[in-house]
């Protein structure tokens, strides 16, 4: 272990002594925004015109735009003016040299999560791109990939290599327009996943943006366009389960999906930023906009979100069920606590005839958190056979937190059937007493019963995500009880 | 003259008198505020631009007419009546019990918070003010009959009561909509119910304005200590409805319940929006709409549970059958808590009769429309029966029905 | 009396019903018996015409007359009673009113009268005391919170009540007591003429003691397999249905 958080300095050193410093500082941007900084930023990444185009046109639509408003969500106002649009990779010499220098609560996270030693100076961003493991086994993953014809990639890449597929797709789902952070994110994205799933192709492993190289730093404005076509299947898995070192506070993502006729997406994701210490200072802002969009008939997409971390959760994972017969499934958990305010759901849009969608949302509130469901079921007056069934479940823990939930149904076609339930109450007190009756301490009993409130999504995640998912949910709640 | 100096010469015209301050003060106020718009969350789904023209033309030449006579429903109570706005004192008889005041002589403290409110103050011409006295068990239903009646051009009129049902009274209330005449008629009405400790109500509305009646109406709870509520909605009638009902519940042990029935024919808009604050726990409060569906409704309930009301049981229940290709329906249940030892929960379903029971019926000899004649009919009666007052239940069986009837005819043409 | 040639039906897309054939002649009774998923609920939902059941091929014949064509409250009218082997909770709909409403229109098709109330009453009175049903259950809503073993019991009550000349209860026996059981089995006997056929779906022998079939049929995989008088029942309990599917995939 010395030895090699040695070499790892060693190495460190051999870096900064190599002068990347200088380099660096030539391609930070001043803070601000405005159409120059927008051409810079589409300069310094090669893009063809029609990108610049894109990005001006999206920020002409923001500045006509408002900050929305109706989340139950309070913060300051965010000062746009105040971030650097354009901020290459943190400067090696701003962060930890090694482990040793990392807070030693996160590493003990790192510790209650299980997460693989190499792994642990990676993710709390100690500077090292010497994480071997991770390369070779990215090499004989692109490999693999590209023996089906799977193109998975980072964004600017994709803009490079696959423009028509990009100008073709880029946007098709979430519009610039679509709504404040989305149009920022247009203007402004930094990079982020790009994946295109041939014709008729199974993609023959998880897509993780953790094996993407070029993925370390992706920045707050991240953009994501995956494209299924007809009769295909991918399974992506976005984030990982260990708190992410980041200094940026606001995050606007977007993801795009769209999936022809026949074709599957599968979307995971954990996300477990930063969520701010015990008193509710710091964390991060994570205002995403996610959309799916069934387009062909017989296409199904599916999300699964199990929400952990940050200050405040702003994000709607949605699906357009535009083809016929296409599906659309939402299973979500979201926890808060301490200071944390969430407010996440999703959109069932039917659109084609026999569309059926799923929601099961799982929020579980504790110490002085909010945590918001908010979703709408539409089913357009040509949706004939609509379908939907949605459970929405919420968990109390502590008496100073709160639980909310605003369903919006809007049905216009007399052969929909939907279904909405939902329930709101606390740990029940014969289910602790009797894991207690049976030796579980407090605490234990407390994760057995929440891990198997949340077990409806938990099973729809990849099976080893969900094992993490299962410890990070400890990890979270702890301090809650007691 | 601008439509807000209408409205003020209007409010004028109705003094002066013991309200002339509120309504012009409430006049000020409904200039700056206007009516609400679909812009605002509470409105998103109901447009109220129709109650606005015709409010606009009632004031271009705005004077308070009485109409010749009144029908009042076949149902047993002492009735009250307010016709085109105006509460009939020459019909005001007396209740063992019950005192009876109008709003121009009683001292009552008016609240100014909703733009609709303020349009309500601003042209009422009067309103009542009825005392439930402590202890009292009132014989029979007191109904207040809600009558607007006019042939010709717009009519809007304006209902006000307030109710105040002392320490252990117990009364029965009927609230009774209807119209008569061809003019297009937009009636405005709140009514505030304050039930004090250990009292009861039993509370029915009932809604049979003609097809082309625009209205929106208020009723606000405040329930006492170990107070009980029951209430009963039924909407048949009326272009344009919309309804609040909202329960406030900041002593402990109150126990409300209430339900609702909603037909919308093609045509019609009827929404639907209550909303109960648990600020005190233990409380419990039940509520379950059920629509039957042709033409357009909404639904929203809502249950916001404070902090510190912990014992709290709060249940929600919609269901809604859509009966045509052009039938909508806007549900929303909402909750909000803000404390931890709460059973909350809701449950809202859209859609057709379950085929399994139409199948089920079939094969008992029963005809397909026969089947679904008779599942619809349950359906609704499933919460018609729940109405608490026993006065009102033949009306409410033979009017529901024939509603049905009216509603599922059309589909033979 | 039920004459099945060749039927196949599918539901949801999947075809579970194969080219089954079944006779059962007037005054007969049947049980057929089968593993779980076999396909008898779905034999006898296709019988009584229920509509997600896609018949494809074959017939189905009752007197004769072509029962396919028929909407289900036909064929019920005509004689065809299926007792539910999960019998349908419709709450708000009153037990006695699809009672009579049932009876009414069934005499309107034989071209009788209403019946008078007072003489509905009576006879539903009389055949609940012989089912030993408590004549509370004549007020609730149909099947509304009835226990399981209730629910079969107010099947044989409506069946009772119509009279039917084909009688198919599928697993009408199961989740009842002892008394119940005896009770049911008294009902079914008590129907019994040479004018009316009963088919009896069942996994148990028990029931075959009270009520003695003629013929028993094992359905599995979607086809008879086997049929025989009521030892074979016998040799089921015994012997399981292993060899008797080895036997028709050999
Ligand atoms: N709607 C449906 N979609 C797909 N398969 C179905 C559907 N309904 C029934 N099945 C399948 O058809 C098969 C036959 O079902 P059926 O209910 O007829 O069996 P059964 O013989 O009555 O069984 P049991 O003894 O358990 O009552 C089963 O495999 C069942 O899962
Ligand atoms: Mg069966």
């Amino acid at each position: 272990m010395a030895t090699e958080s040695e070499e790892l300095e060693s190495l460190v050193n051999r870096r900064y002594e190599h002068g990347f410093v200088t380099d660096i500082e030539m391609d930070t941007l001043p803070p601000g925004l405005n159409e120059d900084v927008i051409r810079a930023i589409s300069a310094r990444k090669n893009e063809p015109e029609f990108m610049l185009e894109w990005r001006l046109k999206a920020y002409r639509m923001w500045l006509q735009m408002r900050e929305p408003e109706w989340a139950h969500v309070h913060y300051p106002p965010i000062d746009f003016d105040a971030i650097s649009y354009f901020a290459a990779p943190k400067s090696d010499a701003d962060r930890p040299k090694s482990l040793d220098e990392v807070d030693p609560k996160l590493l003990e996270t790192y510790d209650k999560l299980g997460i693989p030693l190499h792994e642990r100076a990676r993710l709390a961003g100690v500077a090292v791109d010497a994480v071997f493991d991770s390369v070779s086994v990215a090499t004989t993953f692109k490999e693999k990939l590209s023996e089906a014809g799977v193109i998975f990639c980072s964004f600017s890449e994709a803009v490079e290599n696959h423009p028509e597929l990009v100008r073709k797709y880029l946007g098709s789902v979430v519009p610039q327009r679509d709504n404040y952070y989305a149009a920022l994110n247009s203007a402004v994205f930094s990079d982020g996943s790009f994946v295109y799933v041939p014709k008729g192709v199974r993609c023959p492993m998880e897509l993780s943006t953790y094996f993407r190289i070029n993925s370390a730093n992706t920045g707050q404005f991240e953009r994501t366009l995956i494209i299924a076509d007809e009769g295909s299947y991918v399974s992506y898995l976005e984030g990982c389960t260990a708190p992410m070192r980041d200094e940026n506070q606001l995050h606007a993502a977007v993801v795009e999906l769209v999936a022809l006729k026949d074709a599957e997406i599968k979307y995971s994701t954990v996300q477990n930023w930063y969520p701010g210490d015990e008193e509710g200072k710091g964390g991060i802002y994570n205002f995403v906009t996610k959309r799916g969009d069934c387009r062909g008939a017989n296409s199904k997409i599916s999300w699964t979100q199990v929400e952990t971390g940050s200050a405040i959760t702003w994000k709607y994972p949605s699906c357009i069920l535009r083809g016929d017969n296409s599906v659309g499934e939402f299973y979500s958990v979201a926890v808060a606590n301490n200071f944390q305010q969430a407010d996440t759901g999703t959109k069932m849009i039917h659109i084609g005839k026999n569309t059926s969608s799923t929601i099961v949302s799982k929020g579980i509130s504790a110490g002085k958190a909010q945590n918001a469901y908010r979703g709408l079921v539409k089913v357009m007056p040509q949706a004939d056979g609509a379908r939907n069934h949605t459970q929405c479940d919420s968990l109390l823990i502590g008496k100073e937190c709160g639980a909310h939930t605003f369903p919006y149904m809007e049905i216009k076609n007399q052969g929909a059937k939907v279904e909405h339930e939902a329930t709101t109450s606390k740990i029940s007190a014969d289910q602790l007493f009797y894991c207690r009756q049976r030796g579980l301490s407090e605490e234990d009993a407390v994760n057995m019963i929440v891990n198997g409130f949340c077990k409806e999504v938990f099973n729809e995640l990849p099976m080893e995500f969900a094992v993490e998912a299962q410890a990070l949910l400890n990890v979270s709640l702890e301090g809650a009880v007691g | 003259m601008s439509n807000s100096d209408k409205l003020r010469s209007a409010a004028e015209q109705l003094g002066p008198d013991g309200l002339s301050d509120l309504r012009s003060r409430a006049a000020e106020n409904f200039g700056t505020t206007g009516f609400p718009t679909t812009r605002m969350e509470d409105w998103k789904y109901t447009d109220l631009s129709i109650a606005s023209d015709i409010s606009v033309a009632a004031l271009d030449d705005f004077r308070v007419d009485l109409p010749p006579s009144y029908e009042i429903p076949d149902i047993e109570a002492h009735w009250l009546i307010i016709s085109n706005g105006s509460p009939q004192v020459g019909g005001l008889s007396a209740i063992d019990g019950v005192d009876i005041a109008l709003l121009s002589e009683a001292d009552v403290d008016l609240q100014f918070d909703l733009p609709l409110a303020d349009l309500n103050l601003a042209l009422l011409s009067d309103g009542l003010k009825l005392t439930v006295n402590a202890g009292v068990n009132v014989d029979k239903p007191v109904g207040l009959l809600f009558f607007d009646d006019a042939d010709t051009d717009s009519l809007v009129s304006q209902g006000r009561v307030i109710i105040d049902v002392q320490k252990g009274a117990s009364v029965q209330v009927i609230e009774f909509h209807t119209t008569r005449g061809d003019a297009r008629k937009y009636a405005n009405v709140f009514v505030d119910l304050n039930i004090e400790d250990n009292a009861r109500v039993d509370y029915a509305r009932l809604q049979a304005r003609d097809l082309s009646a625009v209205q929106t109406a208020r009723l606000s709870v405040a329930a006492g200590r170990d107070a009980t509520l029951r209430h009963f909605a039924l909407d048949t009638g009326g272009k344009l409805v919309r309804n609040d009902l909202v329960i406030d519940i900041a002593k402990t042990g109150a126990d409300v319940e209430f339900n609702g029935l909603y037909l919308a024919d093609a045509g019609q808009h009827v929404d639907n929006h209550t909303r109960v604050d648990h600020r005190v726990g233990p409380a419990h409060s039940k509520q379950e709409y059920r629509g039957i569906i042709k033409g357009r409704a909404v639904w929203n309930g809502k249950a916001v549970v404070h902090e510190g009301a912990d014992g709290t049981d709060a249940q929600q229940a919609n269901h809604n059958l859509l009966m045509s290709e052009r039938a909508e329906i806007n549900a929303k249940p909402e909750l909000e808590i803000y404390a931890e030892d709460v059973k909350c929960s809701h449950g809202t379903t859209v859609g057709q009769l379950d085929e399994n029971a139409v199948f089920y019926l079939r094969t008992r000899c029963l005809d397909e429309e026969q089947a679904r004649r008779l599942m619809t009919h349950a359906f609704a009666m499933g919460v018609a029966h729940r109405c608490p007052i026993d006065a009102c239940t033949t009306w409410v069986d033979s009017h529901v029905e024939d509603a049905l009837n009216a509603l599922v005819a059309e589909d033979a043409k | 009396m039920l004459d099945i040639k060749n039927l196949s039906a599918s539901v949801g897309g999947a075809e579970i019903l194969h080219d089954l054939s079944l006779s059962v002649g007037t005054g007969e009774v049947h049980a057929i018996m089968g593993p779980n998923g076999s396909g008898k609920s779905t034999l006898a939902q296709v019988i009584a015409g229920r509509d997600d059941y896609e018949v494809t091929g074959g017939s189905v014949t009752l007197d004769g007359e072509d029962l396919l064509d028929l909407d289900p409250e036909e064929r019920a009218r005509e004689g065809v009673f299926l007792g539910f082997q999960y019998p349908v909770e419709i709450p708000g709909v009153n037990n006695a009113y699809l009672l009579k409403a049932a009876v009414n229109a069934q005499r309107a098709h034989r071209g009788l009268d209403e019946i008078d109330a007072f003489e509905f009453l009576k006879l539903a009175k009389e055949k609940m005391a012989l089912l030993g049903m408590d004549q509370k259950f004549l007020n609730r809503g149909v099947n509304e919170g009835f226990s399981g073993g209730e629910k079969k019991r107010n099947e044989i009550l409506q069946m009772a009540m119509l009279e039917p000349r084909l009688a198919i209860l599928d697993e009408t026996d199961s989740g009842l007591d002892i008394d119940a059981l005896k009770a049911v089995a008294h009902g079914v006997n008590a129907l019994r003429s040479p004018e009316r056929s009963i088919v009896l779906v069942t996994h148990y022998q028990r029931l075959l003691d009270y009520i003695q079939p003629d013929h028993v049929h094992v359905l599995s995989g979607g086809k008879i397999v086997r049929s025989g008088d009521k030892t074979l029942a016998t040799e089921l309990e015994e012997r399981g249905y292993d060899w008797l599917k080895e036997a028709a995939n050999g």
